[in-house]
């Protein structure tokens, strides 16, 4: 679903990415791990079209996405949920969900479904879907339902990162690339979001994982990839990888 | 009882114009932290533009019900020409510098200025205007509406034609511009650019043309603002952008930069401090008081009137 050949990328004279490898195949989840500065996020930015890859290849369901600009990323089903949440603070939290379905307009137009339909009917419809997702959202994560009309940056971090998440659900990806979502968050918390990825791949999102918690990720994940200074240097199924000497060593703290 | 009513008629009159320009640098704010010193200037030009129609429709001779239609239409042709004019600006100047550090696209901002001030000086040296010489001289736009007031000659109080054209002609463009930020799309993408532009991009909005359709709309009011400044002031200056400019520029500050409704409350408490001083104190003070007053206000309140640090839980 998602490639990378040999991508190297970085920022004016800093090279971050070293030529690296990654693959993600439909219905998986896949984490990345390593120590900060490795890289991890770089990876996302990359993916993302946030920076430009120097060498090599990005491609997502075989298209290559050199030349599509950032914000048409998402309209192909390929979200990031960013480190640091990066929830828009001064929208309600029902503002910030209905951001995640803002390509959504343009793209019912486009589509099959939405090619006949007249102006009201296309409301209609768009009304209905945006309610049935969001009902999902709100399943998902009640609390959000409760504080839905409060400023988006009034939230606890907690809250904020299921708002993140729940935003980027309401893009309907199928591949969702989350960056370090148990940041700061208490275990219960983490325990929460992590249990929502779990469901949201069981009904079919692919899932791309940065996270500094290894053990927790490795836990979730099918397969992961180890990254060092910019480079992949370690790839298997994820249990390999958690019973891995050198993996328990650095990353599991054991 | 009467001075007073009358000052805040004044203050309100002047400080809806302030206002329609202090919108443009707000906005330009909020979604870039580029504070747009040309802005002023490029409301200058409009003005300039609005007599330059007059005088080729050779208005002042025209029947009350052509001036109904024509105003309007000169009212348009100065906001495109505001929007496309500071639309190109940000492309030719800002754009380039997006990835500077903020004090590039600042002093290029200046740079522009100077340039809009210049083109101003050329403009009214132009035939239509009378001799080169006197280029830089003021130049006087005809009376086309009416003075004469409302409430009748006799009465203690004075609201003229003038001053309703400018509050209602102002009311209807703030209202315009609340329902497009507040329930349009591009509204929308607006709001979420100018919180987080990096988010914003990863849901799928084109944060450049946001940033463009910013410029047009900020350029358009400053436009507007011209037509109506030049009806009710009676006066066309190439230097008229700087002080306007600076007057709008604190009221945005005042109000709390980035904010929309706050541009609008900061401008008129702008021109009602300004209409009682010159009442009550004296003229020559009005610089005094009022940045006096923005400087005592952001000792107290840093982030202007209805301007909100909203602190950002991490």
């Amino acid at each position: 679903m998602l490639k990378l050949e040999g991508v190297s990328a970085g920022y004016g004279a800093i090279e971050v990415l070293k030529k690296i490898d990654l693959e993600v195949r439909a219905g998986e989840i896949v984490t990345l791990i390593g120590a900060n500065g490795a890289g991890k996020t770089t990876t996302l930015m990359t993916i993302c079209g946030f920076v430009k890859p120097r060498t090599g290849r990005v491609t997502f369901e075989g298209r290559d996405l050199a030349t599509v600009p950032a914000h048409e990323i998402v309209r192909l089903g390929l979200v990031q949920c960013p480190e640091g949440r990066k929830i828009f603070p001064r929208l309600t939290v029902l503002e910030n969900l209905e951001m995640g379905a803002f390509t959504r307009e343009d793209q019912l137009r486009r589509s099959p479904d939405g090619k006949g339909l007249g102006g009201a009917a296309l409301r209609h419809k768009l009304r209905t879907d945006l309610e049935r997702d969001l009902a999902e959202v709100f399943e998902l994560f009640p609390i959000l339902a409760d504080r839905r009309g409060q400023a988006g940056g009034t939230l606890s971090g907690g809250e904020q990162q299921m708002l993140a998440v729940g935003r980027a659900m309401m893009t309907k990806p199928k591949l969702l690339l989350l960056d370090e979502p148990s940041l700061g968050l208490a275990p219960l918390i983490v325990k929460r979001i992590f249990d929502v990825i779990e469901t949201l791949n069981r009904e079919g999102v692919t899932v791309l994982l940065v996270e500094q918690n290894a053990r927790m990720a490795l836990k979730l994940a099918h397969r992961g990839y180890v990254m060092e200074t910019g480079e992949v240097t370690m790839t298997d199924e994820a249990s390999v990888l958690l019973a891995d000497a050198r993996v328990r060593d650095a990353y599991l703290g054991e | 009882m009467e001075t007073l009513a009358q000052q805040l008629i004044l203050g309100v009159t002047n400080g809806m114009v302030f206002a329609l320009i202090a919108l443009g640098y707000t906005m330009v704010y909020g979604i870039l932290e580029l504070i747009n010193f040309a802005h002023g200037d490029l409301f200058m030009l409009g003005s300039f533009l609005a007599l330059t129609l007059i005088k080729v429709f050779d208005l002042p001779t025209a029947s009350s019900a052509t001036l109904l239609l024509a105003l309007p239409t000169i009212a348009v042709a100065c906001a495109v020409f505001g929007g496309a004019l500071n639309w190109s600006v940000d492309r030719l100047v800002y754009k380039p510098l997006r990835s500077a550090p903020k004090l590039a696209p600042l002093v290029s901002a200046i740079g522009v200025s100077f340039i809009f001030q210049n083109l101003g000086l050329f403009w009214g040296g132009l035939p239509l205007f009378g001799s080169a010489k006197d280029a830089s001289a003021q130049k006087d736009v005809p009376a086309l509406i009416s003075n004469v007031n409302l409430l009748g000659e006799g009465a203690h109080l004075r609201i003229t034609t003038k001053d309703l054209m400018v509050i209602v002609s102002s009311v209807i463009v703030m209202v315009a511009l609340y329902v497009l930020v507040r329930h349009t799309r591009l509204g929308k993408a607006m709001r979420a650019t100018a919180q987080n532009p990096a988010a914003a991009r990863l849901m799928g909005i084109d944060v450049d043309r946001v940033i463009g359709a910013t410029f047009v709309i900020g350029g358009g009011l400053a436009g507007i603002a011209s037509v109506i400044y030049a009806l009710y002031i009676n006066t066309v200056h190439y230097q008229a952008g700087f002080q306007n400019g600076l007057y709008a520029f604190t009221a945005a500050v005042l109000g709390g930069i980035g904010n929309i409704p706050g541009a609008v409350l900061g401008a008129l408490v702008i021109g009602v401090v300004r209409a009682l001083c010159s009442q009550y104190i004296g003229a020559q003070w009005e610089p005094a008081v009022v940045f006096g007053m923005l400087i005592l206000l952001l000792v107290f309140r840093p982030a202007g009137l209805l301007g909100s640090h909203v602190r950002e839980k991490v």
